[in-house]
């Protein structure tokens, strides 16, 4: 465990579903097997982005600021609210201008383009490479454990509530087989209407 | 100079058993791989001992065709012993526990699964570790997609995480009727084949009921 992504340990996912979109995080922080602590969130918001870093803690808030600044500052010189894709291009753009020295996270941007409206997810590998998909994207330690899930319980065109629960599942019986995920979850589901819905989700406390 | 490495990478896939009221299934792709090479897309992994039992060893395959061999003696000099007495599953597993603990120090680099009817006439599922340390249980899953394919089976089997939607309880635990598991270990690997390379090609499930065995084939993605 001297991989600095797998040091504190951390999942996230985002999923589409019919004209709303759903991440979710777990709330664990620890230090290899020991828990430090149970209300770690990992997404964050972003005007109507929403933002999840997994990884290295110290660059999970390090970077999550420092977009925070990047985002402002765009708003602030473009004087209109940031859209989901260039949101993502902002934070692959970021990430590889530390391209020989990266950050240790792993990112997931959810959003719905406010002219469009249409859903949008996309994950990053450490170094910034984009990965827009159309379905589901995960990331973190429980990364495989989160594959099978979304694989199996994911359809198309699900409403918020149906998105809400498959995400949940999602995550917490992923979280169950990954000992370094866990101790509690979070989800934000997105609608089209600008309706956001935050969640937290009691589980296993092992 | 290097050294010789007896243990080797090349394996078969991955493989999934799931123990119901009055059945057992095991379940394993076909397709047979060294690394990132395709050995075989035809290559069964779940080998019949004999006495009703079926047995997957996910790992290196060599040595899980030489546990295959041991178990087959094992079963034979049982028979020759007593009677022709048919070899409980209990018993089978225990026999599985000695035969891998007894290379406690040269272990077979295999993660066995191994189903049976049990006494009272319930579906069994065995899973062991390389050395022998092993547990009854309603499911499991090994091999390269083992990660991709348990939770899933924790969540659809066991109902992990699901509450009772009138109570707000945790859902009682219910025995499976046959086409539910079937159906589930479909999408299992349905799933799994979709992000694990080395799984793929086709799915082969045994079914083992009290009226005998029945053999499965499905196609899964061959890319």
């Amino acid at each position: 465990m001297s991989n600095p992504s797998e040091i504190n340990g951390g999942s996230a996912v985002a999923m589409i579903g019919k004209d709303c979109v759903a991440i979710a995080c777990d709330l664990r922080l620890g230090l290899q097997s020991v828990t430090v602590s149970g209300d770690f969130e990992k997404i964050f918001q972003y005007g109507g982005n929403f933002v999840a870093f997994t990884g290295l803690a110290t660059d999970v808030q390090t970077v999550s600021t420092e977009l925070r600044q990047k985002h402002a500052l765009y708003e602030m010189v473009e004087e209109r609210s940031m859209e989901p894709n260039t949101a993502a291009h902002l934070v692959s753009s970021m990430l590889y201008s530390r391209r020989f020295a990266p950050w240790f996270v792993g990112p997931l941007v959810a959003g719905i383009n406010s002219t469009t409206g249409e859903p949008y997810v996309c994950s990053f590998d450490s170094i910034g490479s984009m990965d827009v998909s159309h379905d589901f994207v995960v990331t973190g330690t429980a990364t495989n454990q989160l594959y099978g899930m979304a694989e199996s319980l994911y359809e198309k065109d699900m409403s918020p509530e149906q998105l809400f629960e498959t995400i949940s599942q999602t995550l917490l019986c992923a979280a169950d087989r990954d000992a370094i995920t866990g101790s509690g979850g979070l989800v934000y589901v997105i609608e089209k209407n600008g309706k956001v819905t935050k969640k937290l989700l009691k589980s296993r406390q092992d | 100079m290097s050294r010789f490495n007896p243990y080797g990478d090349s394996s078969g896939g991955s493989s999934l058993a799931i123990a119901g009221a009055d059945f057992a299934i095991l379940a394993g792709d076909t397709r047979h791989s060294t690394g990132f090479s395709i050995d075989s897309r035809d290559q069964s992994q779940i080998a019949d001992l004999g006495d009703g039992l079926f047995l997957t060893s996910n790992g290196f395959s060599a040595d899980a065709k030489q546990l295959v061999d041991d178990l087959r003696t094992q079963i034979k000099w049982y028979h020759h012993n007593n009677n022709d007495h048919k070899l409980s599953i209990s018993a089978a597993a225990r026999t599985t526990m000695m035969l891998l603990y007894g290379k406690r120090f040269f272990p077979y680099y295999v993660n066995p699964i191994m189903i049976g009817m049990a006494d009272d006439g319930t579906g069994a599922v065995y899973s062991f570790d390389p050395l022998g340390s092993y547990d009854r249980e309603p499911s499991r899953a090994a091999g390269h997609a083992s990660e991709l394919l348990m939770p899933f089976l924790d969540n659809q089997v066991t109902f992990a995480n699901q509450l009772d939607p009138q109570t707000g309880e945790p859902r009682k635990r219910l025995d499976l009727d046959l086409q539910t598991a079937v159906d589930l270990v479909k999408d299992a690997f349905t799933g799994a084949a979709e992000r694990q390379v080395q799984v793929g090609d086709t799915l082969e499930i045994v079914i083992l009921t009290k009226d005998g065995v029945d053999r499965q084939y499905y196609d899964l993605r061959r890319d």
